[in-house]
């Protein structure tokens, strides 16, 4: 297990490197000039050229790079808004505030969303899936079944401002709502986001509803699910022990994708019930081609997303013990 | 580059129109009765010109607000997280907004109750300035009992301070007016006076500015700048602290002179304001300190913040947004509904949209080819992009309702009167000049209301006997394409905003043949003599009245008679805020809602 | 084998002296296609400490038998007729629960491919412990002991460790031996044996059915063996019963139905089968024809279109009536018990060598 996390690990750190390349060149290759948006209202070709060579465009692309770089391992005291510990990326174009303060900042947000939101869809999502396919065949089946269906084409621009509406603005069960911080009050926190949780478990939820249905009725079809009914074991433990643990791989999979996704920054959810997460962040990074925190923002997303990929095959081995990972 | 001035983002549109929400199609056109009406309302907010306050008109206290009463947490909505807090690096307009509470300038504006009156008084000065040699010279005296709200007080050392560091590198997001003025030239070059601020011990020569004693500040130009009074009362002119002037820092933190002051900043997050007890309503002849408290939250886009003002409940009652508009899918049914008026403002913005015509083209020398030009072209597809006329007013003239000297009767095309054009009158003219069928080039900016407008503008030139061809510009670099000299583009649009009330941030920047540049702002690149002498002519006169009239002439002319632009329409927008909400007014000149009367009901 | 002492054509009642007695079962799935008819008519007993062998092709319907005794069939799609008396108890109307209570209990089955058979995410040790835990009442650590001393008597050396692998962990034969184990952890009167060495190689397979034999003996169980291989048969079974089609076409002792089969399709299998001291270049001799669909069984006797005697019988029987298993000696065939005995010694025999 340890030699597969460290290779792993090291495959990752490759990873981020290429982004990092990729993410360059294309922000150089953007049409809009990146000294722009600090250079402000008076620019012209002089302030231009200063702008740039105070923010070190005007250096060739790969020492800018070889810079970026540095500044990410060690850190960098030659910012003028001030000293900028590692791992540093550098001072935001258009707030003017550190990127990696930022991105810590907006963390608590993006995370607690993913979490509460992963931890509704979950449960709904495999808890109806296991029912359906627990009781196949029957209403109880295809109305589920028919529920998931029509769930998974909604859209999160259509069920958050519609939620939005019923639950908040018509009948003021709820407050607006916001990302309060957990540390200070964690029944705000839960009242704040409950409802971009349902709303985004509800469009997950069906996906895992139809997998784990689909999954469960193919596990009940293996020779070794056949073989434990034989032995005598009850109906749910057999349904349980068995079937669930076949189950396993492709739901674990699909979680581990989303969640990488989810932690990334659901932009559109963000946007939606207007939380200030990383998905915000990555919107206006591009908007403002704000190259610093652009980086910032994408690494961080991609280093997630790696993250929790590795995890994902971590849990391979404890679900399936036929998958060694030396 | 001369002079600054204020674009509409071209972006803005894109988020304004609430890229995910269904543009309601309001009631576009107009029907006679809507016009009259609007008429009426136009000369009713027709900025009367406006004039430099004397002693007495810059005493405090401010005036009460009727019925304010003190005390009370406000919730204020916004879209947008401050970039910059520094007053040097204040110039777009929620920034502005916020800078009305918390900073103070040697002039500012005082408004009428409802709004629309403004003259411009001595804020920190004890009034709007003296002017000699003939608007070369400004005098200003600091007033007593003025302290920043650490508790130190103001004075010329400070005032030295604040112009001074403009010139250092770090403070480029500002306007350049003073800038330029004090070093005499247009451009960037200004920076050569004083190239690293004050922070390395060197100073403006008092040829430049003097600071005989602690309450005097003097202004030497080398030409004359009868618009002073109007620059210094900008945002990005304000008082900054010499003691504490952190530099870069001070854009996250800087020392406030107005009556709040900054409790917490957490950018792109949150901020709140809380009194500054340093503050003294004696020496503030425009603001009011009512709210103990402003808790801004921001990331508010326009849908949430005017369902949650709609909604009207919990901290929403208190609640309201600086800039936020109503959005534009629920714009017409918040104007419709009575229950709503009492907490619904509605005013202008400072833009003002125009067709240019590029007349660098040769097919587009031709002044009747213009004049067709301007009669054909329907203005009722721009109005209708944007939500109908409760959110934009079909225009004149380029000078703004908000602007002294606008003339509402100023209508030569008949745009008012017949926004979807006369595609008859037109072709005539066109068929007289012989060029019928002609080729014209429409550059349109790639947004959802560029795609719209643009084509049935189109549709309506070729009705008139034109080819029009659309092209198809991105939002992000619009603006850059349409001022490189050498664009292909017969036709585009573009709107503009005035920095102050006065045609001189308008007409000069936009239309002085002088200027002309890859990426300045004359964008139909006019340059025609008597033009050009006229402005140089305005800028001379001192009397603020007088060189209103100036301006809006040389605008009557430029539409009538040199036919570069046409006109579209006047920028609006409507405003929304909880019931609690007590002292809202539109301002013209903050263009919006103005923070310095609001109190908590 | 107890001799049906009964006329032709009357069902006997179902022995209740019998460990497993299985009467006049039909078994059917509906399927998009039609109605599958897997099992048409068997019946059969088994006796403690007897081994029922079951020979047959894929598709003659002995795997399904061995599902439906213990009740292991699909039933949203499987129609089940007839009685099915386990030690007395009838198990074709029997509720789930207490199928659940027989089931690995006091009848086990072992399956054909123990690598898919076995869970792959359970170590051995606890597949095997989990029937005894669940029947037996038994604390974890007493059923792990349990299941260690299981593995050891199947022939699972250092059983301690290996108790706490994974089935792919283990070889074919062991795996096998693993399977074995857990069928016997709770002492079962009835073992169902589904081709448990089909998938195993020859050596192997000897060994299984060595421990098999052993186990029997020690335990005193009954076996249903399947298979389609005849000299694994030869081996274990006591008892034979060929099926074709889904219904039995021969019944009888092991000894009867090799030496001296009466049934066309088992002259047919003897025939079939390969024989060291043949002579090299002669050719194989299979049955010839394909066996038949269930979907569509053929009318009469189910082997007609393969059958090369039907000539001898009279009229159309073999194609309009379908003959069934005789009482004594039984064998479902319209010949005549004379021409069956005739046929054999005169022409089948003297092919076998």
């Amino acid at each position: 297990m340890l030699r597969f996390l460290v290779r792993r690990f090291l495959g990752a750190v490759v990873i981020l490197f290429l982004l990092s390349i990729v993410t360059f060149v294309l922000f150089f290759g953007m049409p809009r000039d990146p000294g722009l948006l600090m250079c402000g209202k008076t620019c012209n070709p002089t302030s231009l050229a200063n702008i740039h060579h105070v923010l070190g465009l005007d250096k060739p692309i790969t020492t800018q790079y070889w810079i970026f770089l540095k500044n990410l391992v060690v850190g960098s005291n030659g910012f003028a808004q001030g000293p900028c510990p590692a791992p540093c990326f550098g001072y935001s174009y258009h707030t003017n505030d550190q990127v990696w303060a930022t991105l810590i900042d907006r963390l608590p947000t993006t995370v607690s969303l993913t979490l509460g939101g992963a931890f509704f869809f979950l449960l709904i999502g495999l808890g109806t899936g296991l029912l359906a396919a627990w009781k196949r065949g029957t209403l109880i089946d295809k109305t589920a079944t028919a529920g998931a269906m029509v769930l998974s084409s909604m859209q999160i621009y259509f069920l958050g401002p519609l939620a939005l509406a019923l639950l908040v603005y018509q009948t003021h069960i709820f407050d607006k709502p916001a990302y309060n911080d957990f540390t200070a009050n964690p029944v705000t926190w839960f009242t704040g986001l409950i409802i971009p949780w349902v709303v985004l478990s509800t469009i997950f939820a069906a996906q895992y509803t139809r997998m784990a249905r689909s999954a469960m009725i193919e596990q009940l079809q293996e020779e070794h699910v056949r073989t434990a009914k034989a032995k005598g074991m009850s109906r749910r433990y057999v349904f349980f022990r068995y079937a669930w643990r076949g189950s396993l791989i492709p739901i674990v999979t699909i979680f581990g994708i989303d969640l990488g996704a989810l932690l990334g920054g659901a932009i559109i959810t963000e946007y939606t019930f207007s939380l200030p997460g990383l998905g915000q962040l990555a919107v206006q990074a591009v908007f403002f081609s704000d190259l610093p925190l652009l980086l910032g923002v994408m690494i961080f997303s991609a280093t997630m997303i790696l993250l929790f990929n590795i995890i994902v095959d971590a849990c391979y081995a404890f679900i399936d013990p036929r998958v060694r990972l030396a | 580059m001369s002079r600054g001035g204020r674009h509409v983002y071209a972006a803005l549109s894109v988020l304004a129109a609430g890229a995910l929400v269904l543009t309601g199609c309001s009631k576009g056109g107009s029907d006679a009765s809507d016009n009259n009406k609007q008429d009426k309302e136009n000369a009713a907010r027709q900025q009367k010109s406006i004039k430099f306050g004397n002693a007495a008109d810059s005493t405090g206290p401010a005036a009460a607000v009727p019925g304010a009463k003190a005390g009370g947490t406000m919730e204020v909505l916004q879209r947008d997280s401050y970039a910059h807090l520094d007053p040097a690096q204040i110039y777009v307009s929620d920034e502005g907004s916020l800078a009305t509470l918390i900073h103070r300038g040697l002039t500012g504006y005082k408004a009428s109750d409802n709004g629309k009156t403004h003259e411009v008084v001595g804020d920190l000065a004890t009034d709007s300035g003296t002017p000699s040699d003939g608007g070369k010279t400004w005098k200003y005296t600091l007033k007593d009992g003025i302290k920043f709200a650490d508790g130190t007080p103001i004075t010329s050392a400070d005032f030295r301070q604040t112009f001074e560091r403009l010139f250092a590198t770090f403070i480029n997001q500002g306007p350049t007016y003073l800038q330029q003025w004090m070093a005499d030239t247009s451009g960037v070059d200004y920076r050569k006076l004083l190239p690293d601020g004050p922070y390395k011990g060197k100073h403006l020569p008092s040829t430049v500015l003097e600071t005989p004693d602690a309450k005097t500040v003097i202004f030497h130009f080398k030409s004359p700048h009868a618009d002073l009074p109007y620059a210094l009362a900008m945002a990005g002119y304000a008082v900054v602290s010499a003691k504490g002037d952190t530099q870069v820092k001070y854009d996250k933190a800087p020392v406030t002179s107005g009556p709040y002051k900054i409790q917490s900043f957490k950018s792109g997050k949150s901020m709140v304001l809380v009194k500054n007890t340093n503050w003294d309503p004696k020496t503030d002849p425009i603001r009011n300190q009512y709210v103990d408290q402003f808790n801004f939250t921001f990331n508010q886009q326009y849908e949430t913040s005017t369902k949650a003002l709609l909604a009207d409940s919990g901290a929403d009652q208190t609640g309201l947004s600086f800039n936020n508009q109503v959005d534009a899918g629920n714009l017409s049914s918040v104007l419709k509904d009575p229950k709503l008026k009492s907490r619904t403002i509605s005013g202008y913005q400072p833009y003002v949209g125009q067709m240019n015509i590029n007349l660098s083209h040769a097919a587009l020398k031709d002044k009747t080819v213009r004049e067709a030009i301007a009669y054909a072209l329907p203005v009722t597809p721009f109005l209708r992009a944007y939500g109908g006329t409760d959110a934009m007013e079909t225009a004149g003239g380029t000078i703004s309702p908000t602007v002294s000297g606008y003339n509402a009767a100023f209508d030569p095309w008949g745009k008012k009167k017949n926004p979807a054009g006369d595609p008859v009158k037109a072709k005539a003219l066109l068929k007289k000049a012989g060029k019928l069928n002609m080729k014209l080039t429409f550059g349109y900016i790639n947004t959802p209301e560029g795609q719209q407008y643009s084509t049935a503008m189109a549709a309506g030139l070729k009705k008139a006997g034109f080819d029009v061809q659309r092209q198809e510009i991105p939002a992000e670099t619009y603006y850059d394409q349409v001022s490189k000299l050498n664009n292909n583009y017969d036709i585009f649009h573009s709107a503009w905003g005035a920095d102050w009330p006065s045609a001189s941030t308008v007409i000069p920047p936009l239309y002085d043949g002088r200027v002309i540049a890859d990426g300045a702002q004359n964008y139909p690149q006019v340059n025609d003599p008597k033009v050009n002498a006229d402005i140089d002519a305005a800028n001379k006169i001192t009397d603020p009245v007088k060189a209103a009239a100036a301006w809006e002439k040389i605008d009557e002319y430029l539409v009538k008679d040199v036919v570069a632009f046409v006109p579209t329409a006047y920028y609006k927008q409507t405003q929304i805020a909880g019931s609690k909400v007590g002292g809202l007014v539109y301002d013209d000149v903050i263009g919006g809602v103005d923070p310095r009367r609001l109190f908590v009901k | 084998m107890t001799t049906l002492t009964k006329e032709a054509g009357v069902p006997s009642p179902a022995d209740a002296g019998a460990l497993l007695s299985v009467r006049d079962l039909y078994v059917s799935f509906k399927t998009e296609d039609g109605i599958v008819r897997a099992v048409d008519g068997l019946s059969f007993d088994v006796q403690r400490g007897k081994t029922l062998g079951i020979v047959g092709e894929s598709g003659s319907g002995k795997s399904v038998t061995n599902l439906t005794i213990l009740g292991l069939h699909n039933p949203m799609f499987t129609t089940v007729e007839g009685e099915i008396l386990l030690d007395g108890q009838e198990l074709t109307t029997a509720r789930e629960p207490d199928l659940e209570k027989i089931r690995g209990n006091k009848a086990a089955m072992i399956f054909q491919d123990p690598l898919t058979a076995l869970s792959p995410y359970y170590t051995v040790g606890r597949q095997i412990a989990e029937p005894y835990m669940k029947h037996m009442g038994a604390s974890k650590r007493t059923a792990w002991d349990r299941a260690v001393e299981m593995l050891g008597k199947v022939g699972i050396p250092n059983p301690k460790e290996r108790a706490k692998d994974y089935p792919h962990q283990f070889s074919g034969g062991m795996r096998q031996r693993a399977m074995i184990a857990m069928a016997l952890v709770c002492d079962p009167d009835l073992l169902i044996a589904d081709e448990p060495t089909t998938a195993l190689d020859v050596t192997v397979q000897a060994q299984i059915l060595d421990l098999l034999k052993e186990l029997q003996q020690e335990f005193g169980s009954g076996i249903v063996f399947i298979t389609h291989d005849l000299g694994v048969i030869a081996d274990m079974a006591d008892d034979i019963m060929v099926m074709y089609a889904g219904g039995a076409v021969e019944y009888g002792t092991t000894n009867e139905v090799l030496r001296s089969p009466q049934h066309p399709y088992t002259w047919g299998l003897l025939n079939s089968m390969p024989r060291l001291d043949s002579d090299l270049s002669a050719p194989l001799a299979p049955i010839p024809g394909t066996p038949p669909s269930l979907l569509n069984p053929p009318s009469g006797c189910r082997f007609h279109p393969r059958c090369t005697f039907q000539d001898r019988v009279g009229g159309a029987r073999c194609v309009n009536e379908r003959p069934l298993l005789a009482p004594d000696r039984s064998s479902a065939c319209h010949l005549t018990a004379d021409q069956k005995r005739t046929i054999f010694i005169e022409e089948i025999k003297p092919r076998l060598g």
